[in-house]
């Protein structure tokens, strides 16, 4: 791994274990075994690394989040459950940088271009999960009315975006497994009460897997 | 002037969210940039048509960059998904349908098993190994007409291509 890559690397892990206000250039420095005047060859402090992390951010969630939009993930009643999975896909996506919402706030007013950035994938997300609502409801297996459709998608959105922080401050720390099955779980309560029998089992199954997560978690 | 250029924004925005929900995914970022481009361009007003230009060229490589790297990606959800899928399968309790099909898949590999072992002993017989397996033999020749062992012969080569 080249140098650079390998300060993202470490960064991102330091983000994401310390919290990135108590990681300094020097921390990341330390960790890699680096003097501090070689990292900053390849980065002039912690802003650019943190850009730098965004961006990668961006770029595969982004990836990510097109897939439903631009083409259905299920042809037919087969593999419904495929939508499900993406869940699953997208939720392990963000927990990689969960470190971005960690304090959100802070982040997002330090940074415009993250600002923007953020917005972005908010509206990608929504964008993305109307598709997976419409196709399911040309599909059939959603019985939901327009209106319902559009509340539903932006509920299912806010969840998506703040499931992290939401478990975070109610459980405190989890295994990520739990974390990230737990988050589907919440979207799929959303969607349940428009679902027919057959993915209904689907929903159970998920509830008794994660009542069986638990008990081992314990 | 303030006003005018949040209205501007507020518009891109809003064409970037349709095409988005459109389907077209590559162009809303690109729709951003050029806003950006726009704005910038918007300072030196003879510059703007060269800009314009300019930045649409850019546009054009960076969507069709964002196109071709989204067919990559696709290709990664699909594994993503069937790696998820997997191992929510190894996780989630046995329901009757399963069970049901599980006991279906054992009664098709069974009669499977039986119709190789059959065409297996009965090429024995036809390519005269007729030591190795007695038993099968013995059933083989009880019913020997050239015609079904020509049959046999035929269903074993059959057998054989599918493997």
């Amino acid at each position: 791994m080249k140098t650079r890559d390998r300060i993202l690397y470490t960064s991102l892990a330091l983000f994401n274990e310390e919290g990135e206000p108590q990681t300094t250039t020097i921390d990341i420095a330390n960790e890699m075994d680096i003097s501090p005047g070689n990292l900053y060859y390849h980065f002039k402090g912690k802003d650019e690394i943190i850009a730098e992390l965004f961006q990668q951010y961006e770029q595969a969630l982004s990836h990510t989040l097109t897939a439903p939009i631009e083409r259905p993930l299920s042809a037919d009643h087969s593999n419904v459950e495929d939508n499900w999975y993406y869940l699953y896909v997208v939720m392990e996506e963000m927990y990689q940088y969960r470190f971005l919402y960690h304090n959100l706030d802070d982040i997002l007013q330090r940074y415009p271009d993250i600002r923007r950035g953020f917005r972005r994938l908010i509206q990608l997300k929504r964008a993305a999960l109307f598709a997976i609502c419409q196709t399911l409801l040309q599909q059939s297996v959603l019985d939901a009315r327009e209106q319902q459709l559009l509340g539903l998608v932006d509920n299912m959105t806010l969840t998506l975006t703040f499931w992290f922080n939401y478990s975070e401050l109610l459980h405190e720390s989890r295994p990520p497994h739990v974390t990230i099955h737990q988050g589907v779980l919440q979207l799929l309560a959303m969607v349940a009460p428009y679902l027919g029998d057959e993915q209904l089992n689907f929903y159970r199954d998920c509830e008794s897997i994660y009542a069986s997560m638990l008990e081992q978690a314990d | 002037m303030g006003d005018e250029k949040s209205k501007v924004t507020d518009k891109a925005g809003e064409i970037a969210k349709n095409i988005w929900l459109a389907g077209v995914g590559a162009y809303g970022k690109a729709v951003e940039d050029a806003q950006g481009r726009l704005e910038k361009a918007g300072m030196e007003p003879p510059k703007l048509f060269k800009e314009l230009v300019k930045a649409g060229t850019a546009l054009e490589d960076d969507a069709r960059e964002a196109l071709e790297s989204t067919a990559a990606a696709r290709s990664s959800v699909e594994e993503r998904i069937n790696r998820v899928r997997e191992n929510f399968h190894n996780q989630r309790p046995a329901r009757i349908e399963d069970l049901n099909a599980l006991h279906k898949k054992v009664d098709q590999l069974s009669r499977k098993v039986d119709r190789l072992t059959k065409a297996l002993s009965e090429q024995g017989v036809a390519g005269g190994a007729r030591g190795r397996k007695p038993a099968a033999a013995k059933a083989a020749t009880k019913k020997s007409t050239t015609t079904t062992r020509k049959k046999a012969a035929a269903r074993g080569k059959t057998t054989t291509r599918k493997r």
